[in-house]
């Protein structure tokens, strides 16, 4: 683990703190852009909310739905994406690949009647430590708004 | 010594029992096998007579359909009490069929729209008298009580059922194989690139050539290879209603993970290709999806 992830995942509370909620979202990170982003973020000690668990991964491209429905499943308030901008994969089309399976699995958790707005994509370079905190930030606003996963375990 | 079988139906269209029965003459190679002791599909047997039996006395017991009512559940319950192996028949069995479709909604909304909003209904009531009533929503049975064998289909071959019963009078495993409808399939591939989507109603499949390929959803791929790819054999588009092979956990999920690397469209595109994907994903194991389970526990939540 690196400096980027320790400070971002939150140290476990022991005190229930009623009536504020605290989104806990799950971040795809792929390693050659967005993790690297995110470690930017970290050593150069942006601001971001601390309520992204980073898992890193080769490549969006690498991402089966099914991590996605399982994190849902088990209680995640929210899915986080985080790619190369189209073009720049380091596998060419893997981020592609995942922006295909991202809109359909969108209009699947419509119909099943989830909120789609859990679950975003987002592109952020290796260089965009920026774009990826304010991600994360626009990320908790938005499950803030839409509220907890009610199949969200205890804190 | 002949080995005590029953045969059940839940909620189900008994196009599994049709199956069975088109075996013919064949059926005579296993009828002497076979002391029937309860299939009201074919013999007249009450419910009171499955329930008059002792524990443990059916040597197969096969259920059909998934459980709307309570009275599924009741029936359920007994089969497995009285059977020594339980096998889950069909894709409603095993992943709670097509009536999976409306773990969508709520049971309220489902009333609703069949008894009083239906356009040929007259005299809107929700029917109560003499009904055992129904359960929130479809669960598949292998979450409801323990199975010991499963054979997935919509339905089963005859021949899948066959050998089934064959394995199990012989004392042998049945187990499910890896291998999808493309593996059985005789269509000529060639590398996927797909550049729009169409009905099938659309266009002319051309034959000999991999359906998938021209651009029409065939399922094969994600679907567990049992029937012999019997629909795309003869040029129509695999549905997936044999349901994913067992190493796959979710049907749609699988699907959509192919479905972004073969298809060369416009996100956009690619979303209005599908406009009902629970429908064309999950045609009969929505029950059993992840998306379903997660509005299931919600509903458990709620009560
Ligand atoms: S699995 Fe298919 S054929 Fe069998 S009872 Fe269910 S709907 Fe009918
Ligand atoms: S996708 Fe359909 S047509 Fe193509 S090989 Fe698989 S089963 Fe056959
Ligand atoms: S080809 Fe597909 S839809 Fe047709 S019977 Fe086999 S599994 Fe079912
Ligand atoms: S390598 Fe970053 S999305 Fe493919």
């Amino acid at each position: 683990m690196t400096a980027a992830t320790q400070k971002t995942v939150p140290s476990k509370s022991k005190k229930k703190r009623k009536g504020k909620f605290e989104p806990r979202i799950v971040a795809f990170c792929c390693n050659w852009c967005s993790y690297a982003g995110a470690d930017l973020a970290g050593t150069s000690r942006m601001q971001m909310p601390p309520n992204a668990r980073i898992i890193r991964i080769n490549c969006t491209g690498r991402i089966d739905p099914l991590f996605i429905l399982d994190a849902l499943y088990q209680g995640a308030d929210g899915v986080l994406i985080s790619g190369c901008h189209p073009g720049d994969c380091h596998y060419t089309s893997g981020n592609l690949k995942m922006r295909g399976r991202f809109v359909l699995l969108k209009k699947l958790l419509e119909d099943a009647g989830i909120d789609p707005e859990r679950i975003h994509l987002q592109w952020a370079s290796a260089a965009e430590g920026d774009v990826f905190t304010k991600g994360v930030t626009a990320m908790v606003e938005r499950i803030k708004k839409i509220g907890p996963n009610p199949l969200r375990k205890g804190d | 010594m002949a080995k005590r079988i029953a045969l059940t139906q839940l909620s189900s269209c008994w196009g599994c029992d049709q199956s069975l029965i088109d075996l013919h003459l064949r059926l005579l190679d296993v009828l002497p096998e076979l002391e029937i002791v309860y299939w009201p599909a074919v013999v007249d047997y009450k419910l009171h007579d499955l329930e008059n039996l002792p524990d443990n006395s059916i040597h197969i017991g096969l259920v059909e359909g998934s459980c709307r009512t309570k009275e599924d559940m009741h029936l359920l319950e007994i089969m497995r009490a009285k059977s020594k192996i339980l096998v889950a028949w069909g894709s409603c069995s095993v992943f709670g069929g097509v009536q999976g479709l409306a773990n969508q909604w709520d049971l309220k909304e489902l009333l609703e729209r069949k008894y009083m909003k239906a356009e040929t209904v007259t005299d809107p009531r929700i029917p109560k008298e003499n009904l055992s009533g129904f359960t929130e929503h479809i669960v598949p049975n292998p979450e409801l009580v323990e199975v010991d064998v499963l054979l997935p289909g919509c339905p089963p071959t005859s021949d899948n059922t066959l050998d089934a019963l064959t394995a199990l009078l012989t004392n042998k495993p049945f187990d499910l194989p890896a291998k999808t409808v493309c593996d059985q399939c005789p269509m000529e591939r060639e590398e996927k690139n797909i550049k729009q989507f169409k009905r099938t109603h659309e266009g002319k499949i051309e034959p000999g050539k991999c359906i998938l390929d021209q651009g029409y959803l065939c399922l094969g791929f994600a679907t567990i290879g049992l029937c012999g790819a019997q629909c795309p054999t003869v040029n129509t588009p695999c549905k997936g209603c044999f349901g994913p092979p067992p190493a796959v956990t979710d049907h749609g999920a699988k699907i959509i993970s192919a479905l972004g690397a073969v298809a060369d469209m416009d996100p956009e595109e690619l979303q209005n290709a599908f406009p009902d994907p629970i429908g064309s994903f999950y045609f009969t194991d929505y029950a059993s999806s992840y998306l379903s389970k997660m509005r299931g526990k919600n509903r458990g939540k709620k009560k």
